[in-house]
């Protein structure tokens, strides 16, 4: 159980570095803030299986130590965690108490359906928010991310995850080659980098439809288009420079990844990058950790971050993607709920997700903790590729209720494209087959 | 010469035989293997096949990371209330139905098994979520009745129609009841069919995933779905899911071997064919 | 349907045939539990589908009756098309090579030798396993760059697959796992057509100096044939209907290369929360699958008569 033990020990010495608990108590002790008001109730949280997640699952005794409230914490897989959500939702009687939102993915059917309360209440009342709550700490873009169109801030964002570059040092440095600063740089570095003969390619990308969405609008971002609606919500995924995207990714995919690339998700690619097998992978952060985890990576140490590189246009962004924490309108434990949020997304939880390589805290102060930061086992470029992307983050997914279907369709054509069918066409094809649908449930609202 | 030729046909058949069952033993074998592994050496090329010194790391992370034993007291208790109410119903029906030759009757049963089990889930769940159910192992074992009755029910109408009448009828004549003509006489002929209908039951019922996925929470999961958790974003970990993989399914290896011979000796002797 | 290798006794008259008619109707309330089971388990979910699917509803939103809008919308999709396709061909081949290999193991598993009952055993744990735990191993195995299938084929001097990695093999390989999984169960059920077969035939078979070949094709099969037609319609049924391993290991891709309608049912309803368009599909598969059951059935009347 070595695996285990380094994340504990890891965990342990995180914990004793930031004082945590003692922390919270301190403030207590100034504010007389009754962290305990609520104690004696139950509640039921639900979380999707991610490092994220089981960062509260190993802590989630600290939260009841603090309240003395009763913690059911379920931890369940993205996919199954969103039906689940949305099915409870929809019957109106939702079992939990406080859930994880996608907002990437379901923000906006949420919010349409106005499943959540709006947590600027909560924010508001002292009485439920603790004094060192500090809500500015919360990056103006997670917020904004978090905030429906009509203002409502129905989940209180909780983190983001970016598109990075990840390299493999070794491999760069045996050839000899720069990090790529744009998509062509990269292209050519990529094909100089495969060595069919050793089982090594020079790329590993998701091929996977739906999966691979987020990596074509990762080409797409750095166009003068950048996005996937326009102002008018119309769809423009079959403009000059959506095919330029898909021609992108084409040839990422097809020239310079290994074969069978077109069935390939995260973690397909994160175990042949693991295994020294591809030079360069571009995917979300939170894949930093199993890459540098030396139980299981043969790469570890030797991963090089950056940013991702640019496009032909004058823009230059990275994908972004996130996830709120909400409670249910139709929680009748709202307040015990809330405090659970507090302490999930407080200060010290967020800290330890970023000194921990578990994903970027949506709190802007953790970042400035120049203290923690040295002590992390993560090296420099990791938080210096993420303090970057920070900057220059842009949705990667259009925020349209019919997401998962969007990308059904457009993964689709995606995938079709390696396989050798004409881009154009394809993207031609799948936006006029999604147009309806988006058309209907923009009408709905 | 002659020895020659029967001593190579033998060969021949075991070596047939030995292709017959390879499939099987190098899967599990394999499972094994992945399970008793790094995860460096799981992912190592060449593949490294025996553990080299073998590691109980992966089967403890699966005990650490998940309530592994209450998922199988939930898998225990789901499968054997399936069962046994399974059997309840299930035999006197199938009793029954070959009594009466009542082909109506077994079809209505059929379609339970075929109607896709994914158009059961959502009406379902919100049926249960209205009568405050959920949360609780009862729905999961009502949907899970869906498997086991007609299993039940076929095995059991093969059994009975292979039964001689004779028996039953002199006790009719003897002034017995049906009810007593069944309960005492041919229920007793009956067992080796109900050991099978009730093994078969069990496993089919163990197995089940689809329901559970959409039903259970976080205290009512069984052991399929809680396998199927093994799978974290961001991270894979082919040692400890090919551990949970074993555990699941272990219980239900071990039954078949101990029970084989009833199993082949029961549908055998009934000529079943409902499974 | 019944299933007993015995044929039914054929009642002389019509009126012999309304006494026993009437004297079986006793044995009614033997059904009643189970029927009552049945029906209360399955009529709401078959209700709420079938007025479902008359609506136009996205979980979330509002709820329109639309008809028998869904239902036209079904036979205009395409993809459904496709869906319909795909699964008739994953059908047949995960009927057929079963059946197959099947019939082979129950033919070998009839024959005396010694650990017979071991070997039996072995070969019946496939069927038995977690399907879900086996698929998730399976997906490790099909990695085309690092799994164990492909160091297999290339040590053999194969060139290696990419499994469920390409279109063109991503349904062979998902039917090789059905395959593994299921034949056991042919086996089974063949294995005790063969234990009821009669002696007779095969002695006079043998005087009239028949090759073991011929014996096989003109005694064994016909008298297995019923057996085989069981075996036939419930792997039909089975495989018409796979969903774990495939939503396992490809969740219907690359691209919509497996997707089957029961994946496509199951994006519908559970990624596009499109109840209603998902409710008609659930109509339409039922009545696909109960048509080529009732076909299935008829064929095994017909070869139960001759």
């Amino acid at each position: 159980m070595r695996s285990t033990i380094t994340r504990r020990t890891a965990l342990r010495t995180g914990s004793a570095l930031l004082a945590a608990p003692a922390i919270v108590e301190r403030a207590n002790a100034q504010s007389a803030f009754d962290w305990r008001r609520f104690r004696g109730e139950r509640i039921e949280a639900t979380v999707q299986l991610s490092p994220r997640g089981q960062l509260l699952q190993q802590s989630s005794k600290e939260f009841e130590d603090l309240t003395g409230i009763k913690l059911g914490l379920e931890v369940v897989p993205e996919q199954q965690h969103r039906q689940k959500t949305i099915v409870e939702f929809a019957s109106g009687r939702p079992s939990f108490d406080v859930t994880e939102v996608s907002l990437h993915v379901n923000k906006r059917q949420v919010g349409k359906a106005r499943w959540c309360a709006d947590v600027k209440a909560l924010i508001a009342d002292p009485t439920l928010t603790a004094p060192d709550f500090d809500f500015a700490d919360f990056g103006q873009g997670m917020v904004n991310y978090a905030t429906q169109a009509d203002g409502r801030m129905d989940t209180l964002p909780a983190f983001a995850d970016y598109f990075i570059l990840y390299y493999n040092k070794e491999l760069l440095a045996a050839r000899n080659i720069e990090v790529p600063k744009t998509w062509d740089e990269m292209f050519e570095a990529a094909q100089r980098l495969t060595d069919a003969s050793k089982q090594v390619h020079g790329h590993v990308g998701r091929g996977l439809k739906n999966a691979n969405v987020v990596l074509w609008s990762s080409y797409l971002l750095g166009t003068p288009q950048r996005d996937m609606i326009d102002a008018n919500r119309q769809l423009i995924t079959d403009t000059p420079d959506a095919v330029w995207a898909g021609e992108t990714y084409r040839k990422f995919l097809r020239d310079a990844s290994p074969p069978g690339s077109i069935g390939f998700n995260w973690n397909e690619c994160q175990t042949t990058f693991m295994q020294g097998r591809a030079a360069m992978w571009l995917d979300g952060i939170g894949f930093a950790a199993p890459l540098e985890d030396r139980n299981r990576s043969r790469v570890a140490g030797k991963v090089g971050y950056a940013v991702v590189p640019r496009g032909p246009g004058p823009n230059h962004h990275c994908a972004l993607f996130g996830a709120g924490y909400g409670i249910p309108e139709a929680s009748r434990k709202k307040g015990p709920a809330w405090l659970f949020i507090q302490w999930a997304l407080g200060k010290p939880m967020q800290l330890r997700m970023l000194a921990e390589g578990r994903g970027v805290p949506a709190r802007a102060s953790p970042f400035r903790n120049e203290e923690a930061i040295g002590r992390s086992t993560f090296p420099r470029d990791f938080f210096q590729s993420l303090e970057a992307s920070s900057k220059i983050a842009r949705a990667g997914l259009p925020e349209i209720v019919p997401v998962t279907q969007f990308r059904d369709v457009i993964g689709t054509a995606l995938t079709n494209t390696i396989s050798g069918a004409d881009v154009a066409a394809e993207l031609k094809r799948a936006t006029s087959e999604f147009r309806p649908v988006l058309e209907q449930s923009e009408r709905e609202s | 010469m002659r020895r020659a030729r029967r001593l190579l046909e033998r060969l021949g058949f075991g070596f047939a035989v030995l292709v017959l069952v390879s499939p099987a033993v190098l899967v599990f074998l394999w499972m094994l293997s992945l399970s008793l592994k790094t995860e460096l050496d799981n992912t190592a090329w060449p593949p490294v096949f025996v553990p080299a010194p073998p590691t109980l790391d992966n089967y403890r992370e699966v005990f650490a990371r998940n309530d592994f034993l209450l998922y199988a007291w939930n898998s225990v208790v789901v499968s054997v209330s399936a069962t046994l109410l399974a059997l309840a119903v299930g035999v006197p029906a199938g009793y029954g139905i070959a009594k009466m030759q009542a082909m109506r009757a077994a079809a209505l049963i059929l379609v339970a098994r075929i109607t896709p089990g994914l158009s059961y889930l959502i009406p379902l769940f919100l049926l249960f979520q209205w009568l405050e159910l959920t949360g609780t192992l009862f729905p999961i074992v009502v949907t899970h009745l869906v498997i086991t009755v007609p299993i039940v029910v076929w095995v059991m109408i093969s059994f009975f129609e292979g039964l001689p009448g004779e028996l039953e009828e002199a006790a009719l004549v003897d002034g017995a009841t049906i009810w007593q003509a069944f309960r005492h006489v041919a229920l007793p002929l009956a067992r080796p069919g109900i050991t099978v209908a009730t093994i078969l039951a069990f496993i089919f019922s163990w197995n089940n995933f689809v329901f559970a996925m959409v039903l259970a929470g976080r205290e009512t999961r069984t052991l399929p779905v809680a396998v199927n958790n093994m799978l974290t974003f961001e991270q894979i970990s082919w040692g400890p899911l090919s551990a949970a993989a074993l555990l699941v399914t272990l219980p239900v290896l071990l039954l078949t071997l101990l029970a084989q011979k009833q199993i082949v000796a029961g549908l055998t002797a009934g000529g079943v064919k409902g499974a | 349907m019944s299933g007993g290798a015995a044929a039914l006794p054929v009642p002389a008259t019509a009126a012999a045939a309304r006494r026993r008619r009437n004297y079986a109707r006793r044995y009614a309330l033997f059904i009643v539990p189970a029927a009552a089971v049945v029906v209360a388990v399955i009529l709401f979910p078959w209700a709420f589908t079938l007025y479902v699917s008359a609506f136009d509803w996205r979980l979330g939103g509002e709820r329109r009756w639309v008809g028998l809008a869904n239902y036209a919308a079904l036979f205009s999709d395409a993809r459904f098309g496709w869906a319909m396709l795909r699964t008739l061909l994953y059908t047949v081949l995960a009927v057929v090579f079963p059946l197959l290999f099947g019939l082979a193991a129950a033919l070998a598993f009839h024959r005396r030798f010694p650990l017979r009952g071991l070997a039996r055993a072995v070969f019946i744990l496939p069927m038995m396993a977690t399907p879900v735990a086996v698929a998730l191993v399976w997906t490790m195995m099909f990695h085309p760059q690092l799994g164990v299938l492909n160091w297999l084929l290339t040590t053999a001097g194969l060139p290696p697959s990419m499994w469920v990695y390409s279109a063109s093999t991503v349904i062979p390989t998902l039917v090789l796992v059905e395959v593994w999984h299921w034949t056991p169960l042919v086996m089974l059920l063949l294995l005790g057509g063969l234990a009821a077969l009669p002696v007779d035939p095969y002695e006079a078979a043998k005087i009239d100096g028949a090759t073991p070949w011929q014996a096989f094709r003109h005694v064994t099969l016909p008298l297995l044939m019923p057996f085989i037609v069981v075996a036939l319609i419930i792997r039909t049924i089975d495989a018409l209907k796979a969903f774990d391993t495939i939503y396992v290991i490809t969740q219907g891709g690359p691209g919509s290369a497996s997707e089957t309608i029961n994946i496509f049912l199951y994006l519908q309803a559970f990624a596009f929360y499109n109840m209603g368009y998902a409710s008609a599909v659930v109509v339409v598969f039922f009545a696909i699958i109960m048509a080529l059951a009732a076909l299935l059935l008829w064929t095994r009347q017909r070869v139960r008569l001759t």
